[in-house]
This record gives structure tokens, sequence and C-alpha cells, in this order.
């Protein structure tokens, strides 16, 4: 045992020492640093993009104004709602659901709701200024004052020399330098590209599209309304004008039919909530919260953190064992332990810096959300409270583990049979396709935890680990959480036992890797 | 009599159809440095991977210190294997305290002793450097080191001399002689001779996974006959019915011209034949000597002599 020990102390500190654990450990956090610093960098740094309006009908142009006025209104609001959850004085949804300000959390459902009634209600009750002074009694003292985003899309002015009731043809093509980035506008005497130009013809009415008649076909030559712009990543800009179009459209529909727009819009805003409760949950408590849908999904986190650190164990634990057998350090230790105390000291050696790693990335998500709050983080941090919470963990202590001594035993044999990285490759192959398949199915069992596609899986000692931690929340029958164990718990006995004998014949094994014909005479070996 | 630390008897082993080793018997004396000769690919590997049963024999027995395996006495033996290879990572002190902690030492002696050997044998400056930046050779040293470390009652070293140059050669030897000195046996396997003859109390020879000899240095030299080398202008046939004289080579080069008429020739004489007899022969004929060499054959002689032939047919396979 305590040769175990000192083996698997080696192995930890060597690894420990490795530049790979520790881009390990340090990737994780750093992707999650780099998602929301970009996130939020990205969202702030969205350029202004000026544009060209030209409505020949003189219908439409204060439709789409209107529109991209909204545009921005509906990123304040949304900007507004995260930073007052954020700055809020108490961020405890029960106890602020008490406070007798109420409106701010009505703003804030609203929003969450529906959000093109929200933004009604926003721009009826007037706008940041004054949901400013509702919430500001609500912040806290220390909160930083609310920045409102800048405009992204504004209006800029046609060039001199261009006609704006010109022919379309004529006019864009006076205007393609500016398209195109040959020159640029000037606008409050900064230079500044164009993004787009809108054109609608003055005959534009005749290309609307009704039900019952064959639509014709939309191109440049035609009366339709046209849209010239050299980005066609940034659809928001054409989004936003093709939806208030037409919704001005249907205003002018509405009238022309007799039918009363402003009932349609309070008729659009009517709706039923659902309220979505959990039959297994104790009474009183059967709403679904959004904790109880992380509940459901949180074995999906656990899987995958599963499968990344069985990845990063496996791979280490083969390219060491292959080391040792290519410098044929291994005949040394043989010389000195037994095979079965060199593979269990490698098996706990590397073990243990798996788990190392997980706490690590446990530790810093930890961190990040207590050092990073924003809207965001809290959702993360929600996620946390309730995996660590859950009764999930002694699941996946348990199923990590396992998982880890069936997997790892494999590889140990692999490595033991293989001189060099490259031959183990070809014998890796099918283990690595065996371990995606977790996590291709991952969230198909999530969705449906008892069905026969999970059923079936946890039945199979491969998957056993990942797929029944996938369902562990879903309590899955007892048959099945006692009799996969079961079969899980012999299977990695036998996989120890027989990757045990061909650790011991492997790891002196010079030449080629072996063909199946040897393995399974190394397997009926008997000493 | 004197106690053996290792008895072979008998041992065989085959990979598929090819023996490695067969019918291997031999016992070593304690406080012996025993050297294993014999070509590549005679089997000293494989003798010495069953001897520390890290591969079974096939039939046959060994008794290691006292024991069936080595295994059950693996702390009393050390063991540098033909491959070396260390942890490149471990640093120098490190990796021989961890192989000595291995051995079943505690860990603040294994370290002290790290240093100690490494003062001792020349890489003091070393101790803190990681195996990857050492020489090829000094990191074979470390190696050694760390297959010694814990005093091994038995000592089995895999061609500990190749890859080394000659002053570390030399300082192996050194550390070989004062094993010995301590009362440590050691085994050494090598193909080159002269290590052998001046370290080896005993030897055993290998070819083709057979014992071909196995004794004293002295026993060796006495296979092959002694021989008188004479050089000289004419003939040399007046002498040649001298009492002792068992066989007579001449080993002329191709052609005499070049030696300006001078030829060559080996003389086999019996053991206690007088080589002084044929010098005194040579007077008394009058022949004109350029050369009168008298040697005692070399191990490398009686190597070629053995196993020559196995040893060059083994190349052409």
């Amino acid at each position: 045992m305590k040769m175990i020990w000192l083996i698997a102390l080696r192995e930890y500190a060597e690894n420990v020492k490795t530049k790979g654990f520790w881009i390990g450990i340090l990737l994780f956090p750093m992707i999650l640093i780099a998602v929301f610093v970009f996130q939020t960098v990205l969202a702030e740094s969205a350029p202004t993009r000026h544009y060209i309006l030209i409505d020949q009908s003189g219908r439409y142009a204060e439709a789409v104004e209107l529109a991209i006025r909204q545009d921005h209104q509906r990123r304040i609001l949304q900007e507004f709602v995260a930073y007052v959850v954020e700055n809020r004085k108490d961020s405890n949804p029960e106890v602020t659901a008490a406070n007798a300000d109420a409106q701010i959390d009505q703003l804030i459902s609203d929003v969450s709701a529906d959000e093109v009634a929200a933004l009604d209600q926003w721009l009826e009750n007037g706008g940041l200024n004054f949901a400013l002074t509702l919430a500001t009694p609500n912040l806290r003292e220390d909160a930083p004052p609310f920045v409102a985003p800048r405009e992204q899309f504004i209006p800029a002015p046609l060039p001199e020399g261009i006609d704006p009731q010109d022919e379309p043809q004529r006019i864009i093509e006076q205007l393609r330098p500016w398209l195109t980035g040959a020159r640029q506008l000037v606008v409050d005497g900064v230079n500044s590209n164009l993004f787009a130009v809108i054109l609608i013809p003055a005959r534009v009415d005749e290309t609307i599209q009704r039900p019952g008649i064959a639509p014709m076909a939309v191109n440049q030559n035609s009366n339709g309304m046209q849209y010239w712009a050299s980005n066609l990543t940034d659809v928001r800009l054409p989004n936003a004008i093709e939806n208030t179009i037409n919704s001005t459209l249907r205003n002018n529909e509405f009238a022309r039919r007799g039918v009363d727009a402003q009932i349609v819009r309070e008729v659009q805003r009517t709706r039923l909530p659902v309220s979505r409760l959990d039959p297994t949950a104790e009474q009183g408590q059967e709403a679904v919260s959004v904790a109880d849908t992380i509940r459901q999904w949180a074995p999906v986190g656990f899987v995958y953190l599963m499968f990344v650190s069985l990845m990063q164990s496996v791979q280490y634990l083969l390219s060491n064992t292959i080391e040792e057998k290519s410098n044929r350090i291994i005949e040394v230790l043989l010389a000195s332990v037994t095979p079965l105390e060199l593979m269990m000291g490698k098996l706990l050696g590397i073990g243990i810096s798996g788990i190392t790693t997980i706490l690590a990335w446990l530790a810093t998500f930890l961190l990040f959300i207590m050092f990073y709050p924003s809207t965001q983080t809290e959702m993360l941090g929600q996620l946390f409270n309730v995996m660590l919470s859950s009764d999930l963990i002694p699941y996946f202590v348990f199923y990590y583990l396992a998982g880890y001594a069936l997997y790892a035993g494999i590889f140990l044999a692999i490595g033991s049979l293989c001189n060099t990285l490259k031959e183990a490759q070809s014998l890796m192959m099918p283990m690595m396709m065996i371990l995606m398949v977790p996590l291709v199915t991952m969230t198909f069992i999530a969705q449906d935890p008892n069905g026969p596609m999970a059923r079936i899986m946890s039945w199979i000692p491969l998957f056993t680990p990942f797929t029944m931690m996938n369902r562990a929340a879903a309590e899955p029958p007892m048959l099945d959480i006692v009799g996969t164990t079961i079969v899980l718990v012999l299977s990695i006995a036998l996989v120890l036992w027989l990757s045990g004998k061909i650790f011991r014949q492997g790891v002196l094994r010079t030449g080629q890797p072996p063909r199946v014909v040897e393995i399974v005479r190394m397997l009926r070996h008997r000493h | 009599m004197q106690e053996n630390v290792l008895e072979l008897s008998k041992v065989c082993k085959k990979y598929g159809a090819f023996t490695a080793v067969d019918d291997m018997s031999f016992a070593i004396p304690k406080g012996a440095i025993y050297g294993f000769l014999g070509p590549n690919g005679a089997g000293k590997t494989t003798t010495i991977r069953m001897i520390l049963d890290i591969l079974k024999p096939d039939s046959g027995s060994i008794k290691i210190l006292g024991e069936t395996s080595a295994l059950n006495v693996r702390k009393r033996i050390g063991y540098l294997p033909e491959e070396k290879g260390l942890y490149k990572k471990m640093k120098a002190w490190a990796i021989i305290s961890y192989f000595a902690m291995l051995k079943g030492m505690e860990k603040k002696a294994a370290r002290q002793r790290a240093y100690e050997l490494l003062e001792q044998y020349g890489l003091k400056d070393f101790a803190e450097a990681r195996v990857e930046s050492l020489s090829k050779g000094m990191g074979q040293k470390v190696q050694v080191l760390s297959a010694v470390a814990h005093r091994p009652e038995l000592v089995i070293l895999d061609e500990p001399f190749s890859g080394l140059d000659p002053v570390n050669q030399e300082v192996l030897e050194q550390l070989i002689n004062d094993m010995s000195a301590a009362g440590q046996t050691v085994i050494f396997s090598t193909h080159i001779m002269q290590h052998a003859e001046r370290l080896c109390s005993r030897m055993l020879l290998i070819a083709k996974g057979r014992k071909i000899f196995d004794g004293t240095l002295d026993q060796a030299r006495a296979i092959i006959p002694r021989r008188v080398i004479l050089e000289c202008q004419g003939d040399i046939a007046a002498v040649l019915h001298t009492d002792g004289i068992i066989g007579v080579t001449e080993k002329t080069p191709g052609d005499i011209s070049d030696a300006n008429g001078t030829r060559h020739w080996e003389i086999q004489i019996q053991e206690h034949a007088s080589p002084q007899l044929i010098l005194q022969r040579c007077f008394e004929n009058g022949i004109p000597l350029t050369r009168f060499d008298y040697t005692q054959p070399s191990l490398h002689d009686v190597f070629v002599h053995l196993v020559g032939n196995d040893a060059r047919e083994h190349s052409f396979r």
C-alpha cells in the first residue's frame, strides 16, 4: 500500500508540473471569462451605423424611423432591466416580490414574459426617465449610474447633388461609391461609412402581396422596396424595417377593411399565462421555478464535466504509460514494485489530479460568480447553487469514480501495449468513439430520462456512468439504479482484472502493437 | 563453503519457436563481481529478466537470495536495465531518492543518500538539474546510482558501460569495485571484454542461449592455447619440431613484398611448454628474428574463439 501511495504521489506531483495540467485548469475559467467579457465588450462596441432612407411614396419613412427608434428603446429597456436586476437593494426575488414597490418588478417580469407589450408599456410611460425615477429608491446606494446604450442606427442626409425623387436606379447608381465604401459620408463633421440605403419607390404599394394572389418576382427593377447594404451579416436593420413596414401596412389594411387597429392591438396583447407545475414536487411547491428547470438540466452539466475530466485523465494516463514504456523505466519499476501496485498507483495518482482539476474548475467558477456580478452570472450562480445543493453530488461522485476506474483501466491496458502515441492512436480510436456516444446523447436523455434509449444505455457498462448521471434528476426506477450499479461494479472489477493481466504482459512488450489474437492470448494467460 | 546469492538450474525460455535461453545453470557466490558475456542476442537480457522474475522461465528453477522469486526480495536487489531511460522532467536527486524509496528507504535517508552519491561520483553540480538537461552519459550515471542507492545485496547491471566515455567507464568500474568491497554481489553484462577482464572474479559466457563457459578469468584463458608470435625473413621450418608445439599457422599478409619479405607465424604451444625453448631453437638455427612475442590470450581471443562463428552467423540472420 505504501508503494501505491509513493507511485501515486509521484504521478500526481509530475502531472501537476506539466503544462498540460495547468492549461486544462486555466482553460475553462479563461473561456468562461472570455465569453462574458467579450459579450459585454462586443455589445458596447457595436459601431454606429449610418443609413439613408429615401421614401418616394411618402407613406413609410415615419414608420421606419419610429421602428429604428423603438429598436433603440428596446435595447435601453433590456439594458435597464439587467441594470436593475444587478443593482437593486435585495436581489432575492422572493423578498422583493413582497416589497411595496411592485411596479419595477412588474416591469422586469413583463420583459421576460412579453417583450413587445412591455416595450409599449415602457414607451407609453415615458421610457427611461420615468423608469429611472421609479427604480432609483430601490437601487443600492453604491450602484453606478445607468449608462444607456448608444444608438446603433442613425439616419444620414443624402449627399449633395442627388435628387431623392429621381429614378430609383439612378439614385442607387449615384450612391454606389458610398455603399461600396469608396466614398465616405460626413456626418457632424466626422467621416463615416454608409451602412445601408433604404429606398421606397413611389409606387411601392403595387408590390404588396396578398393571400390568394400569386406573388410577383421581387427585383430591383420592380417598384418594390429596396434595401442596399454590403454587410450581409448584420440583419437587425433590414429586419426592423421589414417588421415595421409590414405592421404599418397591416394597420392600413385594418383601416381599409373597417377594423379598429387599436382593438387588434389590444387583442394581440391579450394573453393567458400557463402555470408550469411539477406533480412530483411537494404540495404547495408544485409551481415550476427556474431553479427546478435548472435542476432538470443540471445532470447534463455533470455529464459534460465528467466527460471533459475523464478525457483529460485517460489521455494523460495513456501518454504517461507510454513514456515509461518507451524509455524502459517500467523495467526498473517492476523490479521494485508489483505490476498491480504500479497500476493502482497510477490510477490513484492520475485520478487525484483529475479531481484536482474539477475542484479547481468549481472554485474558479464560484469566484467568477462572486466577483463578476451581472445578470448572466446571477443565472450561473443559481445553476451553481442548484448543482451543489441538490442530491446530484453523491451521484456525480460515484459515477465519476466509477467511470474513471472503468475507462482508466482500459486506457492503461492500451498504453501498456504500445510503444509510441502514434501506435496507441489506432487502438484508442474505438474507445474515443464510444466515449463520444454519451456526449451526443446527453440532451436527448435529459429530455426523456426514463425513455427506452436512456434505459437501454444505462445497462451498457461503458455508458452507465454517463447515462445514469444524466438521468439522476428524473428519479429513475429503483431497478435501474440498483441493477446498473451492480453491473457497473462487476464490470469495473472485470476490466481492472483483465487490464491488470494485459498490463503485466504488455508493459514489457516491445515491437509492433499486438494483433487481436495476441491480446486474447494475453487475457487467457494465467499467473 | 561459500554461500551462493544466485543459483539457476536448467532454466529454459522460448519465444514461440525461438529459444532465447536453453538449459542454463550456474551459481554466483556472495561478494563476487560476475560478468555475463556474450554476443548480441545471446540471451543475456532474457536471463537477467528471468532472474528478476520480470519474465517467467518456461522450465527450470531460480533461487535468489534464498528465495524462489526475486519479487520476494526485490528490496535487496538493485537493477539497471539494458535500455536506459529516466523520467525526463524529474531532478537528478529526486529520481535517485524516488527509486530508493520504492526499494523501501525512508524519505529523508533516501534524499540524503542521493546527494551523497551524486557528490561521490562527480555529479554534485547536477543534483538539481532535470534529467532532460543532462547529457546521455550523465543521465546513465544517474540511472546507475538510482539502481544502487538503497545498498542492495545483489546488484544486476545490464550493459552498464554502453554509451559512457572512457573517463566515466572508469568511474563506473570504481563504483563496481567499491560495491564489491562493501560485500555486495555485482552481476553485469557486457560485450566489451576489457571491462570483464579488469573487473570480474568470475564470468559466464553465453551464446545462442546456451552456457559456453563459466569460471574464473584464468580458467577462461586456459581454454585457448598460449601463443608465440614470430616474424622473420626466411623460413622457420627448423624450429617446428620443438616439444610442446601444438600447431603453427602462417599469418603473413597477402603480399610478402609489402613487408620486405617478412613472414609472420603464430605458434600454439601446450600450457606448460616453455616459450624459451622456441627462442633457443631460433638462435641455434640462425633464424633472423624481427619479432618474438609471447602473450597470454586475451579474453577477447577466448570470446572470439568460443563464439566467433556463432556471432557472425547471428549478424547475418
